[in-house]
């Protein structure tokens, strides 16, 4: 007979902020998914909606196989991702230091940090007509959109994180010898790294939904403005098909930097190495 | 065991501003000597501006008033002379054990070659000879603390500083700690300032005993431990029985009551 205290607790649907088993949590997750397309798939049948403003799933992916083999969309995949890559990397090669300057001596954040949070309230889109006259219609003002859109949001972060590096860090180096230099190079930049690379994955999803407004409103080539082309013709399926290549890249640049994360920063990990 | 003067403290003084152009007054008038080789142990009540005391002789803080000298030159500023070991932990997560205790030599420019040798053996000393190549993160409390001990001896200071380094340990790791404090000394002959708010951890491991008053802090008593008879106790349950230890603890006891705890003092 089992005595009572190795009866098992049952387990139970609702238990606040209890683990489940990992099975559990991964069928659920599918299962939201399954529950999505089932109720697309199936309401042109039921009649909820006109097959011609929502196509169901299939004819989506049937769309987008017809644009990367027969209408080129990979070359505007490519132009897209080129316009979210050098620009990313323009705002983060200003950003970057900026942000770390600025978090580490307070006179460069005095001097810098009113110029740049109100640059931050200024709505990157906004931009857009100013930007298209000087630039042209080229990938110009798309690029400076992307960069102004980035820049002044991932410094404050930064700046944020570098303001976090533990003054006893800095101290405990001053204690050894270490010069103001030595110490920005040796202790602050090393510190504040894992939440730079942290900070530039969470912009890089801001870069991107920029990226589509810049395409739609203005734009000949690229994923956003295939879309626009699409809306023209009245093709909601390859607009749709477009809105899931972007989610899917959006999904792969996160992974990319997540991975690079754990590739630069292996120290951080508890166990083993 | 007492030497010449290494560290002389005359009338530090340091007031902070507050709100409203107000000052409020941490340390008064504080003088005292630390010798060669001593194990010299700041101990006062919480809040009694030990902490502040130690930081000035680190040059981390200026006193407002008083003169600080070692080995004779005036403190100005931080510099490797006087090497200074955290309560939190300060290990570079991203140095593995044997480049966090070559960091200071590094800062300094001695050779590579040098500095191996020399973080070896400090590494040996503190007892971490089989993580010499693990990162902090993977160490214990205890672990990141011997790390930071032995980065700071193989910067080879004139001084060596402690603000409550095994505060934030359990009480078992913490007399490991002390034990280990005590063979270190032994062995490197360094001189040390240690603030701390343990009776029993003063007791064991000073030589003098500089008791903080509280609020402005200023040296109610300057102690030598002169039960021990100048020998250092190996282990912490030794040093119980040696005669003198009770009479010394309990004299103790009563100052710190006398100071009161905080609440009474504002209630």
């Amino acid at each position: 007979m089992p005595s009572p205290n190795q009866r098992r607790r049952t387990w139970r649907w609702f238990d606040y902020k209890k683990p489940i088993p990992v099975h559990w949590a991964i069928a659920l997750g599918v299962a939201c998914w399954a529950i999505f397309f089932a109720i697309w798939e199936i309401s042109v049948p039921l009649g909820w909606v006109t097959p011609l403003l929502v196509p169901p799933p299939q004819k989506v992916l049937g769309a987008l196989w017809i644009l990367l083999a027969e209408r080129d969309f990979l070359s505007d995949i490519g132009v897209s991702i080129y316009r979210v890559v050098v620009s990313f990397a323009a705002a983060s090669l200003v950003a970057v230091p900026l942000g770390i300057a600025m978090g580490a001596f307070r006179s460069v954040e005095a001097f810098f940090n009113p110029f740049v949070s109100a640059w931050r309230y200024l709505p990157a889109p906004s931009f857009i007509p100013i930007l298209l006259m000087w630039f042209g219609t080229g990938d110009m003002p798309k690029l400076a959109l992307l960069f102004i859109g980035v820049v002044w949001f991932l410094a404050t972060l930064v700046m944020d994180h570098t303001r976090s590096v533990r003054t006893e860090l800095i101290e405990t180096a001053l204690t050894l010898g270490g010069n103001r230099k030595q110490i920005l190079w040796t202790v602050v930049v090393p510190a504040v790294m894992p939440n730079v690379v942290i900070a530039m994955r969470q912009m890089l999803a801001v870069s991107w939904t920029y990226l589509v407004i810049a395409e739609i409103v203005a734009s000949s080539n690229g994923i956003g403005a295939m879309m626009m082309r699409a809306k023209r013709f009245l093709h909601t399926d390859e607009i749709i098909a477009g809105i899931l290549v972007i989610g899917v890249l959006g999904l792969l640049f996160d992974y990319l930097f997540r991975f690079a994360h754990r590739l630069l920063f292996p120290y951080l990990e508890e166990h083993g190495r | 065991m007492s030497g010449a003067v290494k560290l002389s403290a005359r009338g530090i003084s340091k007031s902070f501003p507050v709100a409203g152009g107000k000052f409020i007054q941490a340390v008064r008038d504080v003088d005292f000597d630390v010798h060669e080789n001593e194990f010299c142990v700041l101990l006062g009540p919480s809040g009694c501006g030990k902490s502040t005391v130690l930081r000035m002789i680190a040059g981390l803080e200026d006193p407002t008033g008083g003169r600080m000298e070692l080995d004779g030159h005036e403190i100005l500023r931080p510099d490797r002379e006087r090497g200074m070991v955290f309560q939190s932990y300060t290990s570079f997560d991203w140095l593995t054990v044997q480049k966090n205790v070559e960091y200071g030599m590094k800062l300094n420019g001695v050779p590579s070659a040098e500095r191996r040798d020399r973080a070896d053996k400090f590494i040996d000393l503190v007892k971490l000879t089989k993580f010499r190549n693990a990162y902090p993160k993977q160490l214990s409390g205890g672990m990141k603390q011997r790390v930071a001990i032995a980065r700071t001896l193989a910067n080879e200071p004139s001084l060596l500083l402690m603000d409550e380094p095994f505060g934030a340990l359990d009480a078992e790791t913490r007399w490991n700690m002390q034990e280990l404090m005590i063979s270190i000394m032994e062995t490197t002959g360094t001189t040390v300032v240690m603030v701390t708010h343990d009776i029993e951890e003063a007791l064991f491991l000073a030589d003098r005993i500089v008791f903080i008053s509280r609020h402005p802090g200023t040296v109610l008593q300057d102690m030598t431990t002169d039960f021990k008879g100048g020998e250092r106790v190996r282990r912490k349950e030794d040093v119980l029985t040696v005669p003198g230890y009770a009479e010394m603890e309990r004299d103790i006891m009563k100052l710190m009551r006398e100071q009161g705890s905080e609440e009474e003092q504002e209630a």
